[in-house]
């Protein structure tokens, strides 16, 4: 009997102790107090979520979208461009000057401003993290973005209130390049951009406390792959129409959620009430049923400034000795695609009919850039097929598939990335469009991973995917644009480029550093034209957008542009 | 005894460091790597700098002695995709998945093993409801499994639909967490437990039947033991042998596969690190979650071999040797 008890009191003091090492190791932060003050209890909280977890709460190093949407809900800047308007709009800095020529801009920073922790926000704080992003050290990617003419953009600060920011050359976007500024707090990183170890600070596992922000929110505790918590930023300087403080809520819940599929259940199901991403076109006809049924509210955003792209490798060393490198090459073989594609049907099948044809890059989503005057491919097979005969492709054997003089036939293997229902039936079209011209395509999904190997490799034939933005303005797709650009995809590292790559290198060059932005217009049209006729790039169609969101959420203009409805975190509120 | 258990114990250091050491070249040598996580617009200078420290500029096989001279001194190297070492993030993921495996077994065993007695010792419509039951919770993959059962949480709302604690228990105390947790437990856990009840079920069934038709059951039965005193007296352990070979292979497959399930219900365990690492390539996370799953193999080995031991007397006589 006693070995019994015993036995029963040892298996109970083993649970005691593994279940409280277990909490320990679930919780980390459990029981650790931030240094914040006391939040102010009037708003609730909302649930949101996403499919990953942040890599660095660093703001100069995280490039995943998570470190983006922590950066928006938890950093400021100087100014800030207006998701719904794309308009730049004060934030920290109340009004600015700028010089006659351009090139200097003086920012008055608003009075009275302290960084979560209390510690008064300066002008020395946006000098410092220039300083950091420029420090070889740190590695930050937004150097890129901040140099202009090959110069970085300096900043002095001539009294605690007011920072003048240098610009090296004339700038096309100007002041909205000092979005991506995103400050940091000097009294919390000196010491690290001086001993060279900024690039290792504010790592995941760095404590809340060692940590300041100017954003709505702070960052309350992460638990590595199950949520972050942000609560709201008692120094937070922003306050509503009718003098309310903001933000209106107490707290922003982070869930990450791996499934997609699982994460609209759980919208359905009331568990989370905001999403990062807009719906995907299967999961309309459930939300909106959510919606009849007064769980959701289904919006339509607009139309995507992005869009799917089909595109072949234009980079002659991939093809080496590969005869169809001929034709490839042809912009009337690429033209030819675009006629035989009916781009109505392609929306149809594709987006469920919630998408509308394009002819290139940029969409009418991207109402500050688009040009609806573009010249278009209609639908027309024999003219596909009479500009491939042009180019001496022709169905010789009578198999379906046209192939050159030395009978090369015009069949390609297409890949794109697995698990992404629309490009999967969008390449399945294309495949079925491109058919009755003679050209086969043969589709492989690999997953992402490999898929970006192979892109960054020009290790392919051709590819459909769709490729982000984080900005409408063309400036910040120089990477695509320009021939030296990492994003230049359809001719990776390219050394001897075209006439016609050569005037989008010179007309882009020109865009940045003109400041009218008429001008700007006119050369970008140039641009639209030049890459529409040559069409390294092929896009069919702009699909449209549609957000999900609890319905006791107030205050969510949901943004073509991601993060789609925490871009004005501070102005949500719940019922 | 002792002899046995330190067999046991050197069979899993082997397995442990073989499974993380092929799992780490393995990940090196497919195609990708984890500079694919910064995406198609990364600058040289940042893809070169991941590569620089995850030491994916030197050869597959003096990477593999690095990391193993560095994991001897308990260091495992750090996380690509969370920016931290990743011997905390595999302890804090491997407590969650022997919870929910925990449960999940107990569920099975609970489930699955009475109701294999049932349908191998008798024929009638329960036997076959039983049977037919069986087939098809085997027959349901585990995505489907688990995508159903999240379907019916968000519909009626009895459960949650996925994660281990909800948003109300954030600041909660120690027995609102734990009863959180418990009601976030059993959407997973029967997600895994419904294929093993019904694999228990049918190998417990075929074992049983088996048993009672053996000499000693039937001299019993002449002896005019009662037939359920046969059942559980006479027949259930001897038939428990095959049981316990497996017994120990499902716990290490629970505790080391439950990839999907935990994808889908968004349960914060082993698999789900694992398959989040394996998809980023995150070189080093894949070969601590490899070598976590090696652990746990080894573990439900020994359970199995233990098992056998206490069931089975030719084995206790055996090891005596």
């Amino acid at each position: 009997m006693k070995v019994r008890i015993l036995g029963i009191a040892i298996t109970a003091a083993i649970l005691v102790v593994g279940l409280t090492f277990w909490r320990s190791t679930t919780n980390p932060d459990a029981g650790k107090s931030a240094n914040f003050a006391a939040a102010q209890h009037r708003g609730g909280q909302i649930v949101t979520s996403g499919r990953a977890a942040p890599r660095t709460f660093n703001r100069l190093l995280g490039q995943d979208q998570l470190s983006f949407v922590l950066g928006v809900v938890t950093q400021g800047h100087l100014v800030r461009v207006n998701y719904e308007t794309f308009e730049v709009e004060p934030w920290l800095a109340e009004k600015w000057d700028t010089s006659p020529d351009g090139l200097t801009y003086t920012f008055h920073l608003r009075q009275g401003l302290t960084w979560s922790d209390g510690v008064p926000f300066t002008a020395d704080d946006v000098v410092f993290t220039l300083q950091a992003i420029f420090d070889p050290k740190t590695g930050s990617y937004i150097s890129d973005v901040l140099t202009v003419g090959g110069k970085p953009i300096t900043a002095d600060a001539p009294d605690p209130s007011t920072v003048v920011v240098h610009f090296p050359a004339p700038s096309g976007p100007g002041v909205r390049l000092l979005e991506t500024l995103w400050v940091l707090p000097k009294h919390k990183l000196e010491a690290a951009l001086k001993a060279g170890t900024l690039a290792q600070a504010w790592s995941t596992d760095t404590p809340p406390s060692e940590m300041a922000f100017m954003g709505p929110f702070v960052i309350k505790e992460y638990v590595p792959n199950q949520r972050i918590i942000l609560d709201r930023n008692p120094h937070y300087w922003r306050k509503a129409a009718d003098g309310t403080p903001l933000p209106y809520v107490d707290r922003i819940v982070y869930e990450i959620i791996p499934d997609q599929d699982a994460e609209l259940l759980r919208l359905q199901a009331g568990e989370i009430d905001l999403t990062q991403s807009e719906l995907r076109p299967d999961d309309y006809v459930p939300a909106k049923r959510a919606e009849d049924q007064g769980k959701l509210k289904v919006t339509e955003i607009g139309l995507s400034p992005m869009a799917d792209a089909f595109w072949f490798n234009l980079k002659p060393e991939a093809w080496k000795s590969d005869a169809r490198f001929a034709f490839v090459q042809k912009k009337e073989f690429r033209q030819a695609i675009s006629y035989a594609v009916d781009r109505e049907k392609f929306a149809e099948n594709v987006y469920l009919g919630a998408a509308v044809p394009i002819w290139g890059p940029v969409t009418p989503g991207n109402t500050q850039w688009f040009w609806p005057d573009l010249p278009r491919y209609t639908h027309d097979v024999n003219k596909a097929k009479d500009i491939l005969k042009s180019i001496g492709l022709e169905d010789r054997n009578g198999n379906g598939i046209v192939e050159d003089a030395q009978g090369h036939e015009a069949r390609f293997t297409v890949v794109t990335q697995r698990g992404v229902g629309w490009y999967e039936r969008g390449l399945a079209e294309l495949r079925s469009q491109l058919a009755p011209i003679g050209i086969a395509l043969e589709p492989a999904t690999i997953e992402n991973a490999t898929l970006n190997q192979r892109l960054v490799k020009s290790d392919y034939e051709a590819m459909y995917m769709r490729f982000g933005t984080t900005d409408l303005d063309p400036a910040s797709e120089l990477d695509m644009w320009l021939t030296t650009g990492d994003a230049h995809f359809w001719h990776m590292g390219d050394t001897r480029p075209e006439a016609w790559e050569t005037q989008i290198d010179a007309l882009m060059k020109q865009n940045i550093a003109t400041a009218d932005q008429g001008r700007r217009k006119e050369q970008f049209k140039q641009v639209q034209r030049i890459f529409s006729d040559n069409l390294p790039v092929l896009y069919f169609v702009a699909p449209r957008m549609y957000y999900a969101y609890n319905v006791r959420v107030e205050g969510v203009k949901p943004s073509v542009l991601r993060p789609v409805a925490l871009w004005n975190a501070d102005m949500l509120s719940v019922r | 005894m002792i002899r046995f258990l330190l067999r046991r114990l050197a069979f899993a250091l082997l397995l442990v460091i073989a499974v993380s050491s092929a799992a780490l070249l393995l990940t090196r040598l497919a195609p990708g790597d984890l500079t694919s996580e910064l995406g198609p617009r990364a600058r040289p200078e940042d893809v070169a700098r991941a590569r620089e420290r995850f030491d994916l500029n030197r050869n597959p096989l003096a990477q593999l002695g690095g990391w193993a001279a560095r994991a001897a001194r308990l260091d495992f190297g750090d996380s690509f995709l969370y920016d931290r070492p990743v011997s905390p993030l595999i302890r804090r993921a491997a407590g969650n998945t022997a919870v929910l495996a925990a449960t999940a077994l107990a569920i099975a065993t609970f489930l699955g093993i009475p109701l294999g007695v049932v349908t191998g010792s008798r024929s009638s419509a329960l036997a076959a409801c039983i049977r037919g039951a069986s087939l098809v919770c085997l027959s349901i993959p585990p995505l489907l499994a688990s995508l159903l059962l999240v379907f019916l949480a968000s519909r009626t709302g009895w459960l949650p639909s996925g994660g281990m604690t909800s948003v109300a228990a954030i600041d909660a105390g120690w027995p609102a967490w734990l009863l959180d947790v418990a009601r976030h437990l059993p959407l997973p856990a029967l997600a895994l437990a419904l294929p093993l009840a019904a694999t228990f079920e049918r190998l417990q069934a075929q074992a049983m039947t088996e048993t009672i038709h053996q000499p000693f059951v039937v001299a019993a039965l002449a002896r005019g033991v009662t037939w359920r005193r046969l059942l559980i007296d006479h027949a259930w352990r001897p038939s428990l042998r095959s049981m316990c070979a497996i017994y120990g292979l499902a716990i290490g497959a629970l505790l080391s596969g439950s990839f999907v399930v935990e994808y889908v219900t968004a349960w914060p365990g082993l698999g789900r690190l694992m398959y989040e690492a394996l998809r980023a390539r995150d070189i080093y996370l894949v070969a601590g979650c490899a070598a976590m799953g090696g652990i746990f193999l080894a573990f439900g080995s020994l359970v199995s071999d233990l098992l056998l031991f206490a069931a089975d007397p030719r084995v206790r006589e055996g090891s005596g040797k």
